[in-house]
């Protein structure tokens, strides 16, 4: 667990150099990027609400990469999920029922799982590599989701812009409050937080999961399927993505168009490694993510600073975690030369 | 065509929300603290391209109010998830006015205005209105019904290929009258279309410019917010058309003109019934009349008699005595859309999801 601190701490210091050569206060600056974004209900709801499809969709994700199944599809998977969610929402004949929401809930599910179904089946059946098959599925699923906006589910009172309708009230998740935007879906990430944690560490297919990723050979030779590793590991994260694109579609968007996520399903598979795959550092790395993006635009609203920092800092606090992790598990050493 | 029945477009005159506006607009007028603006990109400032010709309206307003305005602006704000926040946090730190600049800003500009009845809201390409959110948009096809009438002088194939960002009335309308304007030149001419259902990918639209060369185009428009379809056409010896900013200096001297964006008079315009406490929500439309579509220089390679004509154009289309989208207009099909005599209606303009007679291509 050092890593984080030192990646963090180590951060910190470089960005605060960073700050200094561009002539700003880094305590002021370091304050705006971190402290600023909270110190308020809104800012602390617009952080929840951007952490939690990442949180989600990591744990889903992270059940797949503790077994060496690499699901880089999420993006796709969400996007399918939130079609099938929306599809719902918009062509239910009730538009008021009470049981719509759950409704497109399993809708979102299905649609993820359905789409990472894809790349079970080739992977599972035929060795394809799940790697290739789930990201070129997202572009596919982009593009499904171009056709359906631009053509059959576009809005006839939308002067043919490429959008839905907006979805009823009953097909929405409501605000707790109406002056801010966090609502009832952020229980679902902390339910999956929950359960990713039954699974991995108290589960015995969990624990088989873990095994078949850690030491292919001996789960094999355990009796652990490696097939049912890769079908549970991609419909996890099939399933979380596309629970995530259906609160995405029924929070903050309430209609499709053409790009409906800010690439929540790649910076999940980031948060997935930044919290070590496992639930609560999953929460952590969520939470720090959301923050970085908050941050990255306090700065730029408060004190003008360029929005290409953002990812600057990101990318600095990913390096020194990967480069302490390097450090942690490998110890430097002179080896003398050969007399 | 349009259906406006949906509660949302009941108010696209702006008349409702003028109504209520302007009451509440006064109290503004006496303050002495500087004006507070908040502007929001969607993409970095580049030195071409859509946000550039924003950020010069906004020089325009720091020219006009010098220090008795406070500029607050973020750029790189597409989705309208983010978008959402960043409009909240801009009006809740205090900002009077507030500038979105893309259609993506729009769904969330309508959930943030309404909490905010006293912030000014001014929404670019929108096409909805509320008490206190105006839109302002430009003639486009203005611009490129002038171009195609120089492209159609200028080739030799009778063939125009156009690169568009998506298929949107806001790109369809001006891809038709690019065709339109050099079909007033010359009946027979045919446009190739394609869309690369992105804003911003240089790879795919330098693929579409050389497709459209390989296809016989030899003047290519490309309405995406890059200079690669002004500079591959260059590349192959095609003549190129730039959009939103003047592109010369990329089209390897082949650049016959660009329809150039000045959002000026609408940023300054809209500061400026802020701050004197008339702001009203109104649906601002201007083109070459009112300078916000404005040509770029027309190449030295077109003789001087056609762009005499050209800039006769230009004031014939500002004055109104020639309207691009006027009939008689066919669809792809031959069906037609506009009687001989009568002109597209402006709702239909706004709302274009149909090639003309003589475009080659699919719309999506």
């Amino acid at each position: 667990m050092a890593a984080p601190v030192i990646a963090t701490v180590l951060t910190l210091v470089v960005g605060s150099l960073l700050f200094a050569t561009l002539g700003y206060d880094p305590l002021v600056t370091l304050q705006a990027f971190f402290i600023a974004p909270l110190n308020s209900l809104n800012g602390l709801s617009e952080w929840l609400l951007k952490a939690s499809p990442l949180i989600l969709i990591a744990c889903g994700l992270a059940v797949g990469f503790r077994a060496n199944v690499w699901n880089i599809g999420a993006e796709g998977q969400l996007i399918v999920g939130a079609i099938a969610a929306c599809g719902v929402g918009l062509f239910y004949p009730n538009p008021e029922s009470p049981i719509l929401l759950p409704l497109m809930f399993l809708a979102g599910a299905c649609g993820g799982m359905a789409w990472a179904a894809i790349p079970a089946f080739l992977r599972a059946r035929m060795n394809t590599n799940e790697i290739l098959v789930t990201l070129m599925l997202t572009y596919i699923a982009t593009l499904l989701l171009s056709w359906l906006v631009h053509g059959p589910w576009r809005d006839p009172a939308g002067f043919n812009y490429p959008q839905t309708a907006l979805l009823s009230a009953a097909a929405m998740f409501e605000p707790f409050d109406y002056a801010y935007r966090l609502n009832a879906s952020v229980f679902i990430t902390v339910v999956a937080v929950f359960l990713m944690w039954l699974f991995t560490d108290r589960s015995f297919l969990g624990y088989k999961m873990s095994v078949s990723g850690a030491a292919p050979l001996a789960a094999r030779y355990a009796g652990f399927r490696e097939s049912s590793a890769v079908w549970i590991g991609l419909l996890a994260g099939g399933a979380a993505a596309g629970v995530a694109g259906m609160a995405e579609v029924a929070g903050p968007l309430g209609q499709l168009s053409p790009q409906i996520s800010p690439g929540y399903g790649f910076a999940a598979i980031i948060v997935a490694f930044i919290g070590r795959l496992n639930a609560f550092g999953i929460v952590l790395g969520g939470l720090l993510m959301s923050l970085l993006f908050l941050g990255g635009e306090a700065v730029q609203m408060n004190l003008g600073l360029s929005a290409a920092l953002t990812r600057i800092f990101q990318g600095i606090l990913l390096f020194f975690l990967l480069a302490a992790d390097f450090f942690i598990f490998y110890r430097l050493r002179r080896i003398p030369e050969h007399a | 065509m349009i259906n406006l029945t949906r509660r949302k477009f009941l108010q696209y005159s702006g008349a409702a929300g003028a109504a209520i506006g302007t009451g509440g607009w006064a109290g503004l007028a006496s303050a002495q603290e500087p004006l507070k603006v908040g502007v929001v990109y969607v993409s970095p400032i580049a030195d071409i391209g859509w946000t550039k010709q924003h950020s010069l309206g906004v020089d325009a307003i720091k020219a006009e109010f010098g220090d008795k305005v406070a500029l607050t602006v973020i750029d790189n704000i597409f989705m309208p998830q983010d978008a959402e926040r960043v409009f909240r946090e801009l009006a809740a730190s205090g900002n009077q006015l507030i500038f979105g600049t893309s259609f993506s800003h729009g769904t969330p500009m309508q959930k943030v205005a309404p909490r905010f009845p006293k912030v000014a809201f001014e929404h670019c390409s929108g096409i909805v209105h509320l008490a206190n959110l105006g839109t302002f948009e430009a003639k486009y096809y203005e611009g490129t019904f002038v171009a195609g009438a120089a492209g159609a002088h200028m080739s030799k194939s009778g063939k125009i290929g156009f690169i568009g960002g998506f298929p949107i009335p806001d790109i369809v309308g001006p891809a038709n009258a690019l065709l339109l304007g050099a079909q007033s030149v010359n009946p027979d001419i045919t446009c190739n279309a394609i869309f690369l259902n992105s804003w911003f990918d240089p790879g795919k639209e330098k693929e579409a410019a050389n497709t459209l060369i390989s296809q016989g185009c030899d003047v290519i428009c490309s309405m995406t917010d890059t200079a690669t379809g002004v500079q591959v056409a260059g590349e192959g010896g095609a003549w190129s058309i730039g959009y939103a900013s003047d592109m010369a200096k990329f089209g390897s001297g082949k650049q016959l003109t660009a329809f150039t964006l000045d959002w000026s008079s609408d940023y300054v315009g809209a500061a400026r019934g802020v701050a004197a406490g008339t702001w009203k929500p109104e649906a601002r439309w201007d083109g070459l009349a009112g300078g916000v579509v404005k040509m770029a220089p027309y190449n030295e390679a077109i003789p001087a008699d056609v762009i005499a004509k050209l800039k006769q154009l230009e004031a014939d289309i500002g004055s109104g005595k020639v309207h691009p989208y006027a009939g008689e207009l066919k669809d792809q099909d031959g069906n037609v859309k506009v009687a001989a005599g009568s002109v597209l209606a402006d709702a239909d303009i706004r709302g274009m999801n149909w090639f003309v007679k003589g475009m080659i291509g699919k719309l999506g």
